[in-house]
């Protein structure tokens, strides 16, 4: 039973990464019905703006100081480059055949991962990132479950994160902007919301929960990747499917419902199955099961087709 | 941007007067420096020093004589000046700065450079100052007549025949560093690099470039499109004539001859995949997949020493049951998934996709059954004998003509990729390929009119896989070995890049976009760690001034430039939750 309960802590902490990436890919596609492949990308330059921040700081910073202003520049890297992403590479798209965008994306992704790879100072392998949340550090939650400092870190800031966009989405002017947007551009324009602000908004609001991600992930495995984007970004989008894309709550329940089929398969699969070798497989067998059954996702609505 | 617009009006206020006077004489000026030295050394690419125009000067000296444009004024000819001379200019420019990088300074670059790069800014500043077209060009036809069917065969056979002398070029430009022994050193200390030969290719390309919209936009290319779709059968003979001659005109060299093989393996797949993306219009991101099952089949069948399985099927056989299997893939992973809408069957099949490459990768001995050997795969694949005992492995001569082995594979490939050709046009023109596009279209109309749009669906994601699947037995034998590596995602996503770059629902494009795709990173080699970079930056680039795609289908190009477009089922997805809540 331990072990069980174990394990869910531990699918809780990976889905919480899934779920604040997968985000960043559900409101860009509720709204302008992109799939942003480079959001992986923009996780990962994440995880580089945060390392760049603790290298420029003077040595010997406390970690209560250091952590919030390393959130700050991962933020900032990872929201200057969704935003010219957008106005550069998507804007001029807009009305374009909709596999164009996707196939700008792909370029946008392999650039943004081979521009760390090349000019990012010995990021060509992995790089150290600071353990300013020492991963020893374990705190029990009754019998012999546990988890890690950096892990409890990051499953609360995850959830403050998610909270924070739920309720500026429904709550603020802007947010609820973002709704009319996503339910119909044209009428929104026509109601004086400026549809181009509103696209911006959803990037970068992705892209400052994605710089969040990227940060933990640093955090808990001590390095970050130029390619780490790539195969998290998918997942991502895999979580944002599963929960219903274009779904706020979808993208979290997905991006849970993710990591714990993932650590669980890895667990109690059946042999020869088990094991962290096929856990990316069990993943996507519960996305192609759960699509069979409910074909627009766990929290996605039956929506008529738009004419 | 509305800085550089003023910017731009006000320096054409100031010009426009001149604009021909100016252009032309720009014009003029640069085919005159293309007979001066460019270069005050030898040895640099396309023979600098002297004076007959070579490499990347002949490729701007054709672009200059689009200057008699400024003096008869035809339809369209602003912009088709417009584009001959901005890439003369930039191909001038470049090839200055290659020179001088490579002779080590300006110094060493010829007066012809110089004088050219102004002429050609000269020409490409009068040929932007021109007043804006009035006429769009028309497609124009040959005057009727005794000779005009044969005149207009004439022209298919010299179509192919250019598209074939452009990818020789293309392909014969050393992608290699300069062989040794050469001298091609300035000075006993200063020695060229890769650069130089390199920056062959790229004026090549860029010349490729300039000429077709050139031409294009003067309408040579939509009349040069109609012909040749009058005479169909012309074109598709002289284009297999020229495939199939392609071997003799590589002087028995191999290296080349094994990429046009890889090329023929990539554009299979990708015609492959436009009939189930750009006919159906059902985006599929596993595409791969299938390729896979069919190749890993094939290897394992075949005879191969690392196979765990002792059999040796004969040829035609594998080729049939790895389609078949393929097939009954397709068929698995569509009957309970083609329901979905859009990009929810995206993600399926990515996850499919991902699960046959774990899977692959797992079926190893320890983390799994035996059975594809996990990361090394099945390699050793023996080479094809046919029953004649003709050995694919085997140099063969020819007609006097020494051929490697590859031309064996080669001319497989050429076999394949016409039957998945055959297989697309005669889809796409019957009534299943009609109730394709009409379910792509708006799939609620098609429902309506009588068409059972799962059934068709599922038919369309079943031939794509068996045609993949028949694809990857055939590249199996080509490459020797099936390994997870070559299934990963990006080959999905490039597969998808090259028919989309080459444009949707044609064969042409499809096979362009392969080509692009995988001559490119080829060829870009010498930017070396810098490949992929410029590569991901260069799709970007050809999406955003092309986003339909080099070759669009008719129907998509008017969708695309009409206002408003058309109810594409692939530029407006139906059915998304459209509420963030």
């Amino acid at each position: 039973m331990d072990l069980f309960l174990q394990q869910l802590v531990n699918g809780l902490v990976l889905g919480a990464t899934y779920g604040l990436i997968a985000l960043g890919y559900t409101m860009v596609y509720g709204i302008v019905q992109l799939i942003n492949f480079a959001h992986g990308e923009i996780f990962m330059l994440g995880g580089f703006g945060a390392l760049t921040t603790y290298l420029a700081l003077p040595s010997g910073t406390p970690a209560g100081v250091a952590l919030p202003l390393m959130l700050l520049g991962g933020m900032a890297v990872s929201v200057t480059v969704a935003v010219i992403m957008e106005r550069f590479a998507y804007r001029p798209l807009r009305g374009a055949p909709r596999l164009a965008p996707l196939i700008t994306a792909l370029g946008v992704s392999i650039a943004l991962q081979e521009l760390i790879r090349n000019f990012y100072p010995r990021a060509k392998s992995a790089r150290n990132f600071p353990q300013l949340v020492n991963p020893d550090r374990r705190f029990s939650l009754g019998g012999d479950v546990s988890i890690s400092a950096p892990n409890l870190l990051t499953i609360v800031v995850a959830v403050i994160g998610m909270v924070a966009l739920s309720t500026f989405v429904r709550r603020s002017r802007t947010g609820r902007a973002m709704q009319a947007t996503a339910q119909d551009p044209d009428t929104a324009r026509l109601m004086g919301i400026d549809t181009d602000r509103i696209i911006v908004t959803a990037f970068v609001l992705g892209a400052a929960l994605a710089a969040v991600a990227g940060l933990a992930q640093g955090l808990r495995f001590g390095q970050v990747d130029f390619r780490m984007g790539f195969i998290t970004g998918i997942k991502a989008f895999t979580a944002a499917v599963l929960g219903g894309i274009g779904n706020i709550s979808g993208a979290v329940l997905g991006g849970f419902t993710l990591g714990l089929v993932e650590v669980m398969a890895t667990q109690y699969a059946p042999e020869p199955f088990a094991g962290g070798a096929w856990k990316d497989a069990w993943a996507f067998v519960v996305l192609i099961v759960v699509l069979v059954f409910r074909p627009t996702g766990l929290l996605g609505e039956r929506v008529a087709a738009r004419a | 941007m509305s800085v550089v617009a003023a910017a731009r009006t006000r320096g054409g206020a100031l010009v426009a007067p001149f604009a021909r006077q100016l252009g032309l004489a720009g014009s003029v000026l640069l085919v005159i420096c293309c007979f001066l030295p460019w270069s005050t050394y030898s040895g640099f690419p396309g023979k600098m020093l002297n004076s007959t125009p070579g490499g990347a000067r002949l490729y701007v000296l054709l672009l200059a004589l689009f200057g008699f444009l400024f003096v008869k004024d035809l339809p369209g000819r602003r912009r088709a000046l417009g584009s001959a001379s901005t890439f003369a200019f930039v191909i001038a420019l470049l090839t200055m700065l290659f020179i001088a990088y490579a002779g080590r300074g300006l110094v060493n670059v010829g007066s012809g450079a110089f004088v050219g790069v102004v002429a050609a800014l000269l020409y490409m500043v009068g040929a932007r100052s021109l007043p804006e077209d009035d006429r769009t060009a028309p497609v124009r036809s040959l005057p009727d007549g005794r000779w005009r069917a044969a005149v207009e065969s004439v022209l298919c056979v010299l179509a192919a025949v250019a598209a074939l002398a452009a990818f020789v070029i293309g392909l014969g430009i050393p992608s290699t560093s300069i062989a040794d022994g050469e001298d091609y050193r300035l000075g006993g200390a200063i020695s060229l690099n890769d650069l130089t030969n390199e920056s062959q290719f790229l004026s090549f390309l860029l010349f490729l470039c300039g000429l077709m919209l050139a031409l294009s936009r003067m309408g040579v290319i939509a009349s040069l499109g109609a012909i040749t779709k009058r005479h169909s059968k012309v074109l598709v003979a002289a284009g297999l004539m020229a495939a199939v001659v392609f071997p003799f005109t590589q002087g028995g060299d191999g290296y080349s001859l094994r990429i046009a093989a890889s090329i023929g393996v990539f554009a299979a797949a990708a015609v492959g995949l436009n009939i189930v993306v750009g006919l159906a219009g059902l985006l599929d991101l596993g595409y791969i997949a299938f390729f896979g099952v069919g190749a890993y089949f094939a290897a394992i069948v075949s005879g191969s020493i690392t196979s765990v399985i002792d059999v040796h099927l004969p040829f035609g056989l594998v080729i049939l049951l790895s389609a078949l299997i393929a097939g009954l893939f397709g068929v698995l992973l569509g009957a309970p998934t083609l329901r979905l809408r859009g990009d929810y069957l995206a993600i399926v099949t990515l996850g499919f996709g991902e699960i046959f490459r774990i899977t692959v990768n797992n079926l190893d001995g320890s983390a799994g059954p035996k059975l594809t050997n996990g990361p090394n795969g099945v390699s050793n694949i023996p080479d094809l004998v046919l029953p004649g005992g003709f050995s694919f492995g085997e140099n063969h001569n020819l007609f006097g003509v020494d051929l490697p082995f590859q031309a064996n594979y080669y001319w497989l490939e050429v076999i394949l990729v016409a039957v998945v050709m055959t297989a697309f046009l005669r889809l796409a023109e019957s009534r299943i390929g009609r109730a394709w596009v009409a379910i792509r279209e708006d799939e609620l109309a098609a429902a309506a009119t009588g068409i059972n749009t799962t059934r068709l669906k599922l038919l369309a994601f079943a031939l794509g896989a068996t045609l993949a699947g028949a694809a990857g037995s055939v590249s199996a034998h080509v490459v020797k070995v099936a390994a997870p590596d070559s299934f990963t995602f990006l080959e999905s996503a490039l597969l998808l890049a090259a028919v989309i770059l080459g444009g949707m629902g044609t064969v042409q494009g499809a096979l362009l976009g392969a080509t692009v795709l995988y001559l490119l990173p080829e060829k870009l080699r010498f930017l070396q760690d810098l490949r992929l970079l410029v590569f991901g930056i260069v799709l970007v680039l050809i999406m955003r001034l092309r986003p339909e795609g080099l070759v669009p289908s008719k129907r998509r190009q008017r969708e695309f430039h009409e206002a408003g477009g058309g109810a594409d089922a692939l530029a407006a997805p139906p059915g998304h939750a459209g509420a963030l809540g």
